[in-house]
């Protein structure tokens, strides 16, 4: 008598196990495959967006490939998305539906926005905010990606420098030219720096080049890219060279001679701010002009202490101590007077 | 509550001296909410100790005031509870302490706000007071410190800053009470309507002009009764989550319909009540 | 150009934001720059109208103060001087009303005892009202109160002064090299005071993984209710082996160096934490050092004495008169013949024994976790037990007590020193950590690191101590 009882609770237990609504293994599992159809489907929106961008057919196999799928599994994605309006087949190959275009442009929206706030307001290692953004790009709600967006006020390009589409799908327009078809010698600002392959972007990062940077090319040959943004030089494989962007400079910013970053300014002389620099953005950036660090405002360097570092600075009536690497975002032009 | 007193020569042309009462914390029923704003170590906390008589500590380092501190005060038979807002250097990042000080000033709804400045570092602590006068019209400006303005040769024209900055602007020395009934009095007047503030506001590009002259129309037609459309119309520009938010809840059009009714009652108040 | 929506319409809030969001695209990439360089330029345009600057005075005296304070030579020392001049004066300062203090509530008790005994009150309510929770309070005030009454001042002055944002600045190099928010430095330095408002203090940190590293650090510095700890003990074993004329110095040296290990440990686990559990980059940080301002030295002492003291009766009501009524029921309920206290102390002396403490000191900090300004008294209660024994007022009847009668060494006396300065935090700091992580797990987490160490420390102190033959 009493087996049969327990028997019965440890039947109803398990049915409980499986069926319950929210945390029943069964609603587990669908939940997880429908999270992982989501993957799947905006990753193939993002693929077949790439390639319509470069101009390049998208066969079945090709986007298998670019997935990691079988063909089968391909095959059967494909078909949900033709029946979804997602995609369509022109011959042999894959093309964007209006409707797919619309909601691939939207993946990459939040990609890449996801991509600004890990870099900026999270301040995650830029070798690492592809990965975790491309982990949490199919997790977030229109909501989330628009609230996202309106925090960081609206940001029109992510870490790479890539355009960031608007809700309503629209890319804000920018002139690039590849390094490797930049004139000689003529300084450029980087504005795009590849993330794929990723062992390409790691070296562009290792070398210490990075977005609002302006370089020019000192050598170019088949064998090696040489260039100098005034203080280091950078050498570069061609093929890494061809994953860099630059955009001509505007006259105003940073042609002049004799600017520097705020670190390197000596110790009581005294200068103008000139610029923050673009790769100083998010937080940062706001507090940077919130204590009023703003272009034009007179700046010195007042105090050192017995490490060297920080500095504390006059601005504004006030002393603000900065460390050397937030000082060095900091563009300057030294006054000819001296501040004491 | 042990209270320190005015020195009330400081006060030599003050008309009437004994007129303020320090409530400490009692400050259950008050009549008036007066907001204090300011940059850090401006001694926005002297401010407040010398009004109510409390002992909120004055640790001279930025950031020591994270959260409000609020204490009470009587002035010539009106209460008014006093809000000590955390120094911050602008309203527009989006850290804790400018949080909580933006969304006092806007939705707290206080009858006036006292940004107190240093007279030895007035432009960026104007910087301060002039978002602070976007957001509302009741506004004073304490000019703070003008002993240490004068120890460093430092003349600091009170008239001038209150002409451009089209709100008064009093000098005071909060550590002595110098020049504080000024300060009360002045604050009186901007509550009462006697002062009539023209703030500035500041002009920018043609086209951030542009665009908030288009915006505002809008804001009023959608919030007839908002005291501040060309404010939320930046603030909408910049993208500013809160302020979205409280647009769509319909927090933004209550709050202006409460302004409102307090005013009316507030007038009628005043007449019967004891102004001498 | 956007149309503006039609006044026909209808127009909700909605609209009104797709309107902003269609009207942000023409004002340009940075927006928020713009904004905040045109407020700037008006605040400088007004100001430039009303200041006038008369006569040269570019470097006045806070400028001078400044070079000196965080100069690369005498920047380090001048600090260390400060602090060592703090501990000073709070030894030398504290040791006369520390006596009377004992001396008149001793006693109050042994006459408010006698008179008890007088109306045949039963002994057992005599025993644990007057020597059970009065004394707890007794100790507390005699002890606690007078070296925290002067060293709370004395570095409210600092503090009001502008002095520890520089205490900062010239430490920054070391929290940076930690992994460490520069203001961790100053939420340091607030600890002084009191860790509770040390982890409060950390608001000022914004990122969220640097401010964590600044709350479960924050214990590593002693607060006002650890240093009568430290100071006594640096008085009656560091300062006893001085000439009479060094003594003071001697203690406050004594004191100085166990701050300085505090902050090594809080470098060394920032550091350890920030590569870690922790891990991440650096945020921006900016430090604003502030001009000076002369402290209002009355309101100082007003609130120090008055606000201060008060607290700490008020918390030493809520804990010691607790505490010392659970000592004098373990001292004075017996178990086969011996009392319940030295039941658990024995029970506890070969885990203290080998900390290089004893069990009676493990028992004092488990009764005084709720504060530690209790630890002292308590450890003093246990000791003498049952004893009627009261005229503990100096230091040097102290010394009697522990060295000859409870077999205290030099070593006892190091390792009770680090143990003070590493072990848990006190209730009030562990419910503030909880409150300001709105997590238990961190609450635990910070007990486990300064506990785990605090055993570590001493267990190798102890240990090296007695392979050296020390000990």
């Amino acid at each position: 008598m009493e087996n049969y009882a327990l028997w019965l609770i440890l039947a109803l237990l398990l049915l409980a196990a499986v069926f319950l609504p929210r945390w029943g293994l069964r609603s587990l599992v669908r939940r997880r495959l429908a999270a992982q159809q989501r993957e799947r489907v905006e990753d193939a929106l993002k693929t077949a967006l790439d390639q319509q961008w470069e101009n390049r057919p998208l066969s079945l196999r090709g986007l298998a490939d670019y997935l990691h799928l079988s063909e089968q599994a391909a095959q059967r994605l494909v078909e949900s998305m033709q029946a979804q309006g997602l995609l369509s087949l022109r011959g042999s190959d894959l093309a964007l539906t209006p409707e797919g275009e619309r909601t691939a442009l939207q993946v990459m929206r939040a990609h890449r926005l996801l991509e600004r706030y890990l870099a900026y307001e999270a301040r995650m290692p830029l070798e690492k905010i592809h990965r975790e953004a491309h982990r949490m790009e199919h997790t977030l709600t229109p909501a989330q990606v628009n609230e996202m967006e309106a925090a960081m006020g609206f940001p029109s390009r992510d870490p790479h420098g890539d355009p960031i589409p608007s809700l309503s799908g629209q890319l804000p327009a920018g002139t690039s030219t590849l390094l490797t078809e930049w004139k000689a010698n003529l300084p450029a600002r980087i504005i795009h720096l590849e993330d794929e392959p990723p062992l390409a972007y790691a070296q562009i990062l290792a070398e210490g080049l990075h977005l609002g940077q302006v370089v020019r090319i000192l050598e170019a040959t088949p064998e090696r890219y040489l260039l100098s943004d005034g203080e280091n030089e950078y050498r570069l494989a061609p093929a890494v060279a061809a994953n860099i962007s630059v955009e001509p400079l505007e006259e105003t910013i940073l042609t002049g001679e004799g600017i520097l970053p705020l670190n390197e300014l000596d110790h009581d002389q005294k200068a103008e701010i000139v610029s923050l620099d673009e790769a100083c953005q998010g937080f940062t950036r706001r507090r940077f002009l919130d204590l009023g660090l703003t272009p034009g405002t007179i700046i010195f360097p007042e105090l050192l202490n017995s490490f060297g570092d920080p500095r504390a600075y006059r601005v504004r009536g006030t002393l603000i101590a900065l460390r050397k690497e937030q000082a060095a975002q900091i563009w300057v032009r030294p006054t000819t007077e001296a501040s004491a | 509550m042990p209270t320190l007193k005015f020195n009330p020569d400081n006060c030599a042309n003050c008309p009437a001296n004994a007129q303020l009462a320090q409530m400490g914390v009692k400050i259950e029923a008050f009549d008036r909410v007066v907001a204090l704003a300011g940059n850090p170590n401006t001694g926005k906390s002297t401010v407040f100790n010398a009004l109510t008589g409390l002992n909120q500590h004055t640790g001279n380092w930025p950031g020591k005031t994270v959260t409000r501190a609020e204490g009470g005060f009587v002035f010539n038979h009106v209460s008014y509870k006093l809000v000590d807002l955390p120094g911050t250097y602008s309203l527009l990042s989006a850290s804790q302490d400018e949080e909580v000080a933006r969304n006092f000033i806007l939705f707290g709804q206080p009858d006036c706000t006292i940004v107190v400045t240093d007279a030895t570092a007035l432009e960026r602590n104007l910087n301060l007071a002039l978002q602070v006068m976007e957001i509302t019209d009741q506004v004073v400006v304490a000019v703070n410190l003008m002993d240490e303005a004068r120890r460093k040769g430092m003349e600091v024209d009170t008239r001038s800053l209150s002409r451009d900055l089209g709100v008064p602007a009093i000098p005071i020395v909060a550590r002595t009470g110098e020049g504080m009934q000024t300060l009360l009095m002045t604050m009186e007047q901007v509550i009462s309507g006697a002062i009539k503030t023209r703030p500035r506001r500041v002009q920018g590009t043609p086209e951030f002009q542009r665009a908030v002259d288009e915006l505002s129309p809008q804001i009023q037609r959608l919030l007839p009764q908002v005291a501040n459309p060309r404010w939320l119309a930046i603030r909408l520009l910049d993208g500013d989550s809160r302020v979205q938010e409280a647009l769509l809840s319909g927090e933004l059009i209550e709050l202006a319909g409460a302004q409102r009714r307090a005013d009316t009652q507030f007038s009628q108040k005043i007449a019967l009540g004891g102004r001498q | 150009m956007t149309t503006p929506p039609q006044a026909s319409e209808t127009f909700s809030a909605y609209d009104l934001l797709a309107y902003a969001d269609k009207l942000r695209p023409q004002l340009g990439e940075n927006f928020r720059d713009t904004i905040v360089n045109s407020l700037y330029s008006e605040a400088e345009a007004i100001a430039r109208r009303a200041v006038h600057q008369k006569g040269d005075r570019r470097y006045d005296l806070d400028q001078r103060i400044d070079r000196i304070v965080t100069s690369p030579i005498f920047g380090l020392p001048i600090m260390l001087l400060l602090l060592a001049a703090v501990f000073w004066l709070t030894i030398v300062a504290a040791n006369v009303p520390s006596q009377l203090l004992a001396t008149a509530l001793f006693w109050v008790e042994a006459q408010a005892a006698a008179l008890f005994d007088g109306l045949g009150i039963p002994w057992w309510i005599t025993g644990f009202i007057w020597h059970g929770v009065f004394r707890g309070l007794a100790w507390v005030v005699s002890v606690m109160l007078p070296p925290m009454a002067i060293f709370f001042p004395a570095f409210t002055i600092l503090e009001d002064l502008g002095y520890l944002p520089r205490v900062a600045f010239n430490l920054d190099f070391l929290f940076k090299k930690a992994g460490a928010h520069g203001k961790q430095a100053l939420t340091m330095a607030m600890g002084f005071g009191c860790n509770a408002a040390g982890v409060i203090a950390t608001r000022v940190i914004d990122s969220p993984r640097e401010r964590l590293i600044a709350i479960l650090t924050n214990n590593f510095v002693p607060c006002n209710g650890r240093f009568p700890t430290l100071i006594m003990l640096a008085t009656v074993f560091v300062a006893a082996a001085f000439p009479p004329a060094f003594a003071s110095f001697a203690a406050a040296g004594a004191v100085l160096v166990v701050v300085l290990i505090g902050i090594f440990f809080t470098l060394v686990v920032s550091w350890a934490l920030s590569r870690t559990v922790l891990k991440g980059q650096a945020s921006a940080f900016t430090l604003e050092l502030p001009p000076y301002r002369v402290p209002n030295i009355p309101r100082i002492l007003y609130t120090s004495l008055i606000d201060r003291t008060l607290f700490v009766l008020l918390r030493a009501l809520g804990t010691a008169a607790p505490a010392g009524a659970i000592i004098w029921l373990l001292a004075n309920i017996n178990v086969d013949g011996v009392s319940l206290a030295n039941h658990v102390a024995s029970f506890l002396n070969p885990f203290g024994l080998l900390l290089g403490l004893d069990g009676v000191i493990l028992l004092a900090y488990i009764i005084a976790i709720p504060a530690n300004e209790i630890v002292v008294p308590t450890m003093l209660m246990v000791y003498m037990g049952t004893g009627m024994m009261t005229d503990v007022g100096s230091y040097d009847s102290l010394r009697t007590l522990l060295v000859d009668g409870n077999g205290w060494t030099m070593l006892t006396a190091i390792n009770l020193m680090l143990f003070s300065l590493l072990h848990n935090p006190c209730g009030t700091t562990i419910l503030t950590i909880r409150k300001e992580t709105n997590s238990w797990k961190w609450a635990g987490f910070s007990v486990v690191i300064t506990l785990g160490l605090a055993f570590l420390v001493t267990f190798l102190t102890a240990s090296l101590a007695r392979l050296l033959g020390w000990g």
